[in-house]
């Protein structure tokens, strides 16, 4: 007689399995594997399930409401552009037609300018390139810092008085990086909602490296309230994500560019 | 309902962003459910919520029309919510030493027909199953969480974790494997 294992029996507890009858038919014949199915059903509904709390009515308006900010719209005309192309019949027809003509016409343009105009040196081709590569280092480098700091404020959320000093040690390495980051994006005319951000856990920052006699569970308290860090925890969260998206982008558009170049 | 989520995501992408509000009323209670599910945690819950309606609205362009928002933004969700509690681990520190905190048991429900004992035991299995769940994984607590509580399947639940489904079931088998031994010092032998 054929015994089934722990994982088999988990498998037809949850209705999984794919000799469901045979087990079924084994358990009940079966005084050891009866024993074990009997014992794995009983532990697992032991297992209760928690108990969710209740959100009211309006919960999906007030969730909208706090994202409404940082989701951009997007733009109809984009999506509209191709619209015709697929609409008419002769769509698809028409469209490889102009990328055949598009295509032509640029061969030749090609070719009479490469006859009037010889290349310059191939340094000079690789400056976009560069460009390209050192703003996702840039990006890539940002990411990181808001990484690390979404970990303090996570860590800071739910910091006990004990854990104060590695938490002041690294907010005093991220308070340096983070005046340079914001100083660089100002400069930069960059994205205020960035700066703003910046400027925000600067000041977080700030509290907890300069506190002298470390973080008391009620000085905890106070920071967590007065700097609102859930709200700024959400902020650096949502921008950590955009700029991941960015290198992302960047990530593929230096790749399209090296193809191109080749 | 979700031929009706395809002509809100069509609204969205043509310029009306604020049609992206009627879906998040929509499966905001979803998404909560299983966010609170897998972190533990009304305030983490919550921002995963925000965090994955947000995700969902950035990538809206790549959602395929053949697929179920609901499903699209509950695996968002999931992953949004194994982030939160993968980057807990102090939490997770600070937690383990608060199982005799009578604030985690408030959400016992008591059961006025059970002796005393029996109550007793009911609350020593919950403790002790708390404790249990946070022994595990992300990976094995978020498998055993679709699995047990949200009644997903294996295809479902790799799905969401981007795992294969071989890795899926390994997991939850693991998961209740380690459960099972932690609830045993409980087991009341007749």
């Amino acid at each position: 007689m054929k015994h089934f294992n722990e994982e088999e029996l988990i498998e037809h507890y949850y209705g999984e399995s794919d000799s469901a009858a045979e087990i079924k038919q084994h358990v009940r014949e079966c005084a050891i594997c009866g024993a074990a199915y009997l014992a794995l059903s009983r532990d697992l509904s032991e297992i209760v399930t928690i108990p969710t709390p209740a959100r009211d009515a309006n919960y999906g308006e007030q969730v909208w409401q706090s994202i409404r900010d940082s989701a951009a719209p997007y733009h109809a005309a984009k999506k509209q552009r191709f619209a015709w192309f697929r609409l008419h019949p002769f769509g698809g027809f028409a469209t490889a037609v102009a990328c055949l003509l598009i295509i032509a016409a640029a061969f030749f343009a090609g070719r009479k300018w490469e006859s009037r105009n010889p290349p310059g040196p191939a340094v000079a081709n690789n400056t976009s390139g560069g460009d390209t590569g050192r703003e996702r280092v840039v990006l890539v480098v940002l990411g990181d810092h808001l990484d690390r700091s979404e970990r303090l404020l996570v860590e800071l959320k739910h910091a006990e008085p004990s854990t104060e000093a590695p938490m002041q040690a690294e907010a005093r390495e991220l308070l340096s990086a983070n005046r340079l980051y914001r100083e660089s994006v100002k400069q930069a005319g960059g994205d205020p909602t960035l700066t703003a951000a910046l400027d925000h856990l600067e000041r977080v920052l700030i509290e907890v490296s300069n506190e002298p006699a470390g973080l008391t569970q009620a000085r905890l308290d106070e920071l967590q309230k007065e700097m609102n860090t859930d709200g700024l925890l959400f902020e650096v969260r949502v921008l950590r994500s955009r700029v991941q998206g960015d290198v992302e982008q960047k990530g593929s558009a230096t790749t399209t560019t090296k193809g191109v170049s080749i | 309902m979700e031929g009706n989520d395809h002509a809100i995501i069509r609204a969205v992408l043509a310029g009306e962003k604020d049609a992206y509000g009627a879906l998040v009323a929509r499966h905001s209670q979803n998404v909560f459910r299983v966010a609170f599910r897998i972190t533990g945690d009304e305030a983490d819950a919550d921002e995963v919520v925000q965090e994955a309606f947000l995700r969902g609205y950035q990538r809206l362009e790549s959602f395929e029309s053949r697929a179920e928002f609901g499903t699209w933004i509950y695996r968002i969700t999931v992953n949004c919510a194994l982030n939160m509690i993968s980057k807990r681990k102090v939490e997770a520190t600070y937690q383990i030493g608060e199982e005799t905190d009578p604030a985690q048991h408030r959400v016992q429900v008591a059961d006025s027909a059970a002796s005393p004992e029996r109550s007793l035991l009911s609350r020593e299995i919950e403790a002790l199953q708390k404790t249990a769940m946070r022994a595990l994984t992300a990976t094995e607590k978020t498998a055993f969480i679709l699995r047990h509580m949200e009644g997903r399947n294996t295809t479902e639940i790799a799905e969401a974790l981007h795992i294969a489904p071989n890795a899926a079931k390994q997991a939850v088998f693991r998961a209740v494997q380690k459960l099972r031994r932690s609830l045993a010092p409980l087991r009341v032998t007749p």
